[in-house]
């Protein structure tokens, strides 16, 4: 059972990988609209597992690759890993 | 020049009448002599008509040059105009950039202009460090052990580019009684090929379950102990080397994600210190490169959050996890677990059920069950207006937890029972019954999002049951029954920071 288990989740990471797309680059809107879901997904998302750290605590550049790691660590859904990045950052 | 021609006119009308006047007095050379008068006459006429030209002419040419000057000063008196009116414009401009200047100084570079400044000085090639460290005072009561331990566990990230991300972690102990050890607990390459799919290879914590890849740091586990099944008698071996494929979507409202994790690796080992392979041994912790097996060991995880971000009823965490392949040639290992989290307002609790089954050379096979649950509180903004503000303020910072875990294996083997305490382990030899209970209540004061200084005791309750293996090299395996055991009780107090 489990080998099935595990050969269905190989089938859904090969209907992922051929669905998947590259993102474009975020227009001023769509950065303000992820910089108000990152503030609401921020506290929620980063208690799941830990007290959520403020922006203040790392420069904008070092966010960019512990939110690289975060997304990594907790499966976050990219486009909401993304959001919070924006929050932090901006709110750093 | 108009006087004179004016005295002669006259003088010439004056003869011109008194000769007229002269009454019969009429000769022929007074005629020659009034002829002479009259050219005379004529010539002073002529002479003043062209005298009158000339004058006509001269006074014309003053005036086209009166007109000229006067056409010159007025362009002059334009041109002056156009150049005060350029210097006030330019004297206007001058000021409001000096302003402009002043303000720009005054308020300083924005924010993000200095940190878009300063990341493209950084270019994309950037180092972070990262991670965490804990310093532990230790006593058990058992064993009449107190001691101080620390950790230090940097995490350095290495951003190549915005799809590839290197992890490494290095892990610096001084257990009690040695000198510092190190190990490489993390070693990963993480590739975002896209929105929905991740590959990480390299040296991993197990995604088994939510506690070695989420909750082990030491900031991060509310705890300073890990909870049995994880602990030093785990049924998961902490990490593993291999290829992770990895992703999460949103399925509904925003904070409604599933997210998968599927893994080919090398697989668990066992202590291979032991001359023989027995039930209850321990699994090796880190797995290093040399194969087990001429197999490998397949992984999954799938997780869920049922609840939308702002629901009412908190935010759930349901997940699943196996982990199948060999542990030596032909004798399989077999793992599932199923775990849960919890989170409304300052309530967060968790639990987690794990089986392990482990075929064996002989008849009886491995099997081990684990479990573990907790409840914490914060009592960050908890009414208390009967106590002074300074009061509340330390108070709000405490959170209270219990947590209870226990796990059930046939046996256990006593060659592998280890009371030396180290970060994380307290060194009760109750840990290792084979039917071993543990109530821990925790109590963290948060300094900081992540600086906690936690303090932990431990009640070890065993229940009795199982055996205990002996194994002794060329010798056959000794098995005693393991009946009542002593309980126990641990403190640990920790300062625990996330950096």
């Amino acid at each position: 059972m489990t080998r099935g288990l595990t050969i269905l989740s190989l089938a859904v990471l090969l209907l992922c990988a051929v669905c998947g797309a590259g993102r474009a680059d975020e227009s001023a809107a769509q950065r303000r609209e992820l910089f108000r879901e990152g503030a609401r997904l921020w506290p929620i998302y980063c208690a799941q597992c830990h007290n959520a750290r403020p922006g203040s605590e790392f420069a904008a550049y070092q966010w960019n690759s512990i939110m690289m790691h975060m997304r990594t660590q907790a499966n976050l859904p990219a486009k909401n890993a993304r959001a919070i990045l924006e929050y932090l950052k901006a709110s750093h | 020049m108009k006087k004179r021609a004016l005295a002669a006119t006259w003088a010439a009308s004056l003869l011109l009448l008194a000769t007229l006047m002269a009454p019969g007095v009429v000769r022929a050379d007074d005629t020659a002599e009034l002829q002479q008068i009259k050219r005379e006459i004529e010539q002073v006429r002529t002479d003043e008509q062209r005298e009158e030209r000339a004058h006509e002419k001269l006074i014309e040419q003053l005036e086209q040059k009166i007109n000229s000057l006067e056409n010159q000063s007025q362009q002059l008196q334009k041109a002056n105009e156009e150049l005060r009116v350029t210097s006030q414009k330019a004297q206007a401009q001058t000021s409001q950039q000096i302003q402009d200047i002043h303000d720009q100084l005054g308020s300083g570079i924005s924010s993000s202009d200095f940190s878009q400044a300063f990341q493209n000085y950084l270019g994309e090639h950037q180092f972070t460090l990262t991670g965490g460290v804990a310093g532990s005072y230790i006593y058990d009561h058992h064993t009449s052990t107190n001691t101080f331990a620390m950790d230090f566990e940097p995490i350095i990230l290495y951003h190549l580019n915005d799809w590839i991300l290197f992890e490494g972690s290095v892990e610096a102990n001084l257990p009690a009684g040695s000198s510092a050890e190190f190990a490489l607990p993390v070693a990963t390459a993480q590739i975002f090929l896209n929105d929905y799919l991740e590959v990480v290879g390299g040296i991993f914590d197990q995604p088994f379950g939510d506690f070695y890849e989420d909750q082990s740091p030491f900031w991060v586990n509310r705890f300073v102990t890990a909870p049995l099944p994880y602990g030093p008698e785990a049924l998961i071996p902490p990490t593993d080397i291999g290829v992770q494929l990895r992703g999460g979507v949103q399925w509904g409202q925003l904070g409604q994600d599933v997210d998968y994790t599927a893994w080919v690796a090398n697989g668990p080992g066992f202590d291979s210190s032991l001359s023989q392979p027995v039930v209850g041994q321990t699994l090796n912790e880190v797995n290093n490169i040399a194969l087990n097996t001429n197999s490998k060991a397949f992984g999954a995880r799938f997780r869920i959050y049922p609840l939308p971000l702002d629901s009412p009823l908190g935010r759930l965490e349901l997940g699943a996890s196996t982990l199948d392949g060999n542990w030596q040639n032909s004798l399989s290992y077999n793992a599932w677990g199923v775990d849960f989290a919890y989170l409304k307002g300052n309530l967060q609790a968790r639990g987690e059920y794990l089986e392990m089954y482990r075929q064996m050379p002989s008849a009886s096979p491995d099997n081990r069950q684990g479990w573990y649950v907790q409840v914490g509180y914060f009592l960050n903004g908890l009414p208390m207006p009967w106590l002074p503000a300074k009061a509340q303020d330390i108070l709000q910072k405490f959170e209270p937890l219990v947590r209870y875990s226990g796990v059930n294996q046939r046996a256990i083997v006593t060659n592998e029972i280890a009371t030396q305490p180290e970060i994380g382990f307290s060194g009760s030899p109750a840990v290792f019954t084979p039917h071993a209970r543990e109530v821990a209540l925790g109590l963290d004061y948060w300094l900081a999002p992540s600086i906690v200084w936690q303090n932990e005791v431990d009640f070890e309750l065993p229940e009795a049951g199982g055996s205990a293996i002996t194994v002794t090299a060329g010798m056959p395996p000794g098995v005693a029954p393991v009946g009542a055991t002593a309980n126990d009780v641990a403190f640990l107090s920790q300062l625990a920071i996330g950096f």
